[in-house]
């Protein structure tokens, strides 16, 4: 039931909101859903879920359930949401009220993405929460707005009609008798490695231009610097980047064989992803975009957890990416609020703003240190992990890759210092005002998540294991089925 | 010779609509206010739903559906279906008609009898279990629509409209009586179920002659459905007509074209050899890349809708294809989203445009957004819904079509259909990127209207609402399985 609510709350504020009367309405609406939210999102671990029948004759359920990493992915995406939406009231001067509506909206969708237990449910709300998205960037974003979301909405609408087709195509070809999650693993993992390819590049398309992967990346740095300078639909963007749970939860499981013949392939895409990613984000002078490949390169290593095939990289890819939603979804706030104090994200007009603003300074340092996967902070057991597991290995190639992907880790030691001199110290660039109080509440959910992450990750760890070990087990089963590749590593 | 099997109450929902427009056109005679015409319509038009959900209703009860002179006229489930769809798509264009024919000095009495008259040849056509049937039928339709779509008098474009559907409609029209003749003369029976069992009778030696008359239905049904390459006609007349005649051509038309489409490829065109099938596809294929390719070079919208409807013919081909239970439920589901999610947007459509509905092009909606917030989301939900988004009717209609194709076997094709779709997600978007992400350019046009707004009302709720509950409408559908497509 509650994996139901955590869908009606966002929903029904966003209606709210976006047909509130008063700015401070809609204010007031978004930001006690968004906590009524987060409150039921934490007891959202132990619930039984929803399974109702959508469509008869198609058999396609409703089915949510808070199994495995859903439950963790929903909590954290609902406490980030928190600060956002509270920061978004603040600094939308116009049309607050439709802003909010799509921000909660989002958060729907990406509840449901999460939760579905149905491919077709998962699909439906995969493809929603794009509407939001690209109209966030569409209607509040910067000059270049137009050209940004059109090249995001086709890469997106692109990748994910040929996902379409492969999830049409699943239930006839394997036999299955309906679309949940669990009626599909009886079958589509038995079926010819040739067609499980086919069906595999389908998902693979959708899931790479989301996740993102290299070469299908090019849309995230426009995204991000066209968005709203106050940074919150960044945020909400994101809490989007699912490609990887994509993977985890469905394209691995549910096509195993093909998943052990492309990992190989992906793994060097992903590594390529995040070395690249970092590296350019060291030459990047536009603070929006070095954050969007700082990001690109995160999930460059959440793509080296997943296609490493291993549990403990499978459980840590998904926890970097509970975890990159607190942290890149805390750059992006401060960014916005340190476009507040320069009215531009140029990095050459800022410098020195340590002595006149040191708390923001400070809080900027922790959520840089938490990128660059500091341990004690939240990114670092899942940044760990993903390496660990790609380099249970015995290929050389996925050796080779997963340790060019750790070189990142330095690179991201370099654009993160390298970005706080460059804002924080040196020489002075005149004054600024240190945090407001109102960006002092908004900094204080992510701080606190970062640490809540960072210091007790087991829990959540846990949570996510249960599912790593439903992708292993089918893996398993295909390799010995095959000879594809003996995984004699476990 | 045969017994006539007069069964009223099998015809009675396209009966009434014939009276009311009978009685309207009377009352024309004496009253020339087209508002009491439209009061006496929607009167037949609620007598023709009750009587059709009557028919429904004791259909479901008790397993046995009616039908009329012989298995010529028929009130099976499919049927029933279908006249749901005209009823809603009849109602929604003559809600946007209603003060648009005031405003645009069109007002003239016989305008709703003949949108009536129109409907029942519509509902006749689905009704048709015979072919001499869905010719009727198919011309009572086609009468009125020549008329109306010339309506506006003294414009040139109007009157190119009615003339060239007039023109071209007539050409196709003898394609069809052509192969309805060829069909009798090789199988001596107009009514399908016999056709077929002739065609697949042993010693059937009229195959050459059979085949023909298949070919030539199938163009002439395909002249009505818009597919190409017989869908030069439709960016011009649907351009050309007053835009509630243009949503009227679009969703009635296509409905009952299609509805009789559905019922000859379901019966006797299963005993013609396999080439009508693949002229078919061919035909389809043409459609979807035509259709959304021409509609992705369109300026205006009226005309990006013209194409728009042409490519979704193309789309509801693949459940034509897909003949048989799935197909059947999959093209039904379908056109009731379409007609929804088209009359809506042609709706919008006759607020935004001057009384020559000019004015249409893509910048004139620059900044709707801000100016005409309410039009705007109406729009954004029907393009959104039209392009295949999901929590929109035309997302679920989409997969239906495109899974009932996969099933059948026809997996190129949904593939190649799934491909043109992320065109059509370009030209459907475009104009909500106008409205949303410019800003406004021109002073909007401030018509109001308090039906056009029901109407706008009523598709947006009905778009949103079967798309978040699909299963309302598919299970009524699903219910009424037994009796197929005439068989």
């Amino acid at each position: 039931m509650i994996s139901l609510l955590v869908l009606a709350v966002p929903f029904l504020g966003a209606l709210t909101a976006a047909f509130a009367r008063s700015r401070q309405v809609a204010r007031g609406v978004a930001l006690f859903s968004t906590i009524l939210t987060f409150a039921l999102a934490l007891f959202l671990a132990g619930d039984g879920g929803v399974s109702l029948l959508w469509l008869p004759g198609f058999n396609a359920y409703f089915e949510l359930s808070p199994a495995g990493a859903a439950s963790v992915l929903v909590l954290v995406a609902a406490l980030v949401m928190i600060p956002t939406v509270l920061y978004a009231g603040a600094m939308l001067g116009e049309r607050t009220g439709a802003f909010l509506g799509l921000l909660l909206g989002m958060q729907a969708g990406l509840n449901g993405l999460f939760l579905a237990k149905d491919l077709i449910v998962f699909y439906l709300f995969w493809e929603a929460t794009l509407i939001p998205s690209v109209l966030m960037l569409g209607i509040w974003g910067g000059a270049q707005r137009r050209q940004a979301a059109v090249k995001y909405l086709i890469y997106a609408v692109t990748g994910s009609f040929l996902m379409l087709v492969a999830i049409l195509a699943l239930k006839p070809l394997s036999g299955a008798v309906s679309y949940r999650l669990d009626d599909l693993l009886l079958v589509t993992p038995n079926l010819p490695l040739t067609t499980q390819l086919w069906l595999f590049v389908g998902f693979a398309l959708a899931f790479a231009v989301k996740l993102p992967l290299w070469p299908l990346h090019s849309w995230l740095p426009d995204f991000h610097e066209q968005n709203h300078p106050s940074g919150v639909a960044d945020v909400a963007g994101t809490l989007y980047k699912v490609g990887g749970f994509g993977f985890f939860a469905w394209a691995m499981p549910l096509l195993p064989g093909a998943a052990l013949a492309a990992a190989p392939v992906l793994l060097a895409l992903a590594a390529f992803t995040a070395l690249y990613a970092a590296m350019i984000a060291t030459t990047q002078t536009n603070l929006k975009r070095l954050l969007a490949y700082a990001s690109l390169s995160h999930m460059g290593i959440v793509g080296v957890g997943i296609f490493g095939l291993h549990i403990a990289g499978l459980s840590g890819a998904v926890f970097l990416l509970a975890a990159q939603m607190l942290s890149t979804g805390g750059m992006f706030l401060i960014s916005g609020m340190l476009y507040e104090r320069r009215r531009s994200f140029d990095l050459n007009v800022y410098g020195g703003l340590a002595k006149t603003a040191p708390a923001l300074a400070a809080l900027s340092l922790f959520v840089l240190f938490t990128s660059i996967g500091v341990p004690g902070l939240a990114n670092f057991p899942g940044e760990f992990m993903s390496l660990m597991g790609s380099f249970q290995t015995e290929s050389g190639w996925n050796l080779f890759w997963t340790g060019l992907a750790t070189l990142s880790v330095i690179a991201a030691g370099v654009y993160g210092v390298n970005l706080y001199q460059r804002l924080y110290q040196g020489e002075a660039s005149g004054a600024a005002p240190d945090l407001r109080s109102l960006e002092a509440v908004v900094l204080v959910p992510i701080v606190a998540g970062i640490l809540w992450l960072g210091l007790n990750p087991a829990p959540q760890l846990q949570r996510i294991e249960v599912q790593s070990q439903v992708a292993v087990r089918e893996l398993e089963n295909a390799g010995k089925n095959s000879n594809l590749l003996a995984r004699s590593d476990r | 010779m045969f017994d006539l099997d007069l069964n009223w109450i099998a015809f009675s929902p396209a009966l009434s609509l014939l009276l009311v427009a009978a009685m309207t056109l009377l009352i024309g005679l004496f009253q020339d206010d087209g508002r009491v015409s439209a009061a006496f319509s929607f009167i037949g038009i609620a007598f023709a739903a009750l009587l059709n959900l009557h028919l429904f209703a004791s259909g479901q009860v008790t397993g046995v559906y009616s039908s009329s002179f012989g298995l010529r006229f028929l009130a099976d489930a499919p049927a029933l279906a279908f006249n749901f769809i005209i009823l809603i798509g009849l109602t929604l264009a003559m809600l946007m008609s209603y003060d648009y024919l005031e405003r645009t000095g069109l007002d003239q009495s016989e305008y709703y009898p003949l949108l009536l008259l129109s409907a029942c040849g519509a509902m006749v056509m689905v009704a048709a279990g015979d072919l001499i049937t869905l010719l009727l039928g198919l011309e009572i339709m086609s009468l009125a629509v020549y008329v109306l779509s010339a309506w506006r008098q003294g414009a040139r474009e109007s009157e190119e409209a009615g003339m060239k559907y007039f023109l071209l409609g007539a050409f196709a029209s003898a394609f069809l009586i052509y192969g309805i003749a060829l069909t009798y003369g090789a199988a001596g029976s107009f009514v399908y179920g016999d056709i077929a069992l002739a065609f697949l009778g042993n010693g059937f030696g009229n195959g050459f002659y059979a085949l023909l008359g298949g070919m030539m239905i199938l163009g002439g049904l395909g002249f009505k459905v818009a597919l190409a390459p017989f869908h030069q006609w439709a960016p011009d007349v649907y351009t050309g007509a007053p835009t509630p005649v243009t949503a009227f051509m679009g969703v009635v038309v296509k409905t009952a074209a299609f509805g009789a489409l559905l019922r000859v490829f379901g019966s006797f065109f299963v005993g013609l050899p396999p080439i009508v099938t693949q002229a078919f596809v061919a035909l389809v294929v043409l459609t979807l890349i035509i259709g959304n390719f021409s509609a992705l070079l369109q300026r205006g919208l009226k005309r990006m809708l013209a194409y728009s409807a042409v490519a979704h013919a193309g789309y509801l081909g693949l459940a034509v294809l897909a003949s048989g239970a799935v197909g059947l439920s999959a093209a039904v589901w379908y056109l009731m989203a379409y007609t929804l999610m088209t009359a809506g947007a042609f709706a919008v459509l006759t607020l935004v445009t001057d009384n020559n509905d000019h004015g249409d092009a893509l910048e004139r909606l620059s900044g709707l957004g801000r100016t005409r917030p309410g039009l705007a989301a109406a729009l954004t939900i029907f393009l959104l819904s039209l392009a295949g988004i999901p929590l929109f009717a035309g997302f679920v209609g989409k997969i239906l079509v495109f899974q009932a194709a996969i099933q059948s076997g026809y997996v190129a094709l949904a593939v190649l259909a799934i491909i043109t779709s992320v065109v059509a997600v370009v030209y459907y978007v475009r104009p909500v990127a106008y409205m949303y992400f410019r800003e406004p350019e021109y002073q909007p046009l401030d018509h109001a209207s308090t039906s056009t707004r029901w109407a706008i009302g009523i598709a947006a709720v009905a778009t949103v609402f079967l798309g978040l509950f699909p299963g309302l409408w598919y299970g009524l559908l699903d219910a009424g399985q037994r009796i197929v497509a005439g068989f």
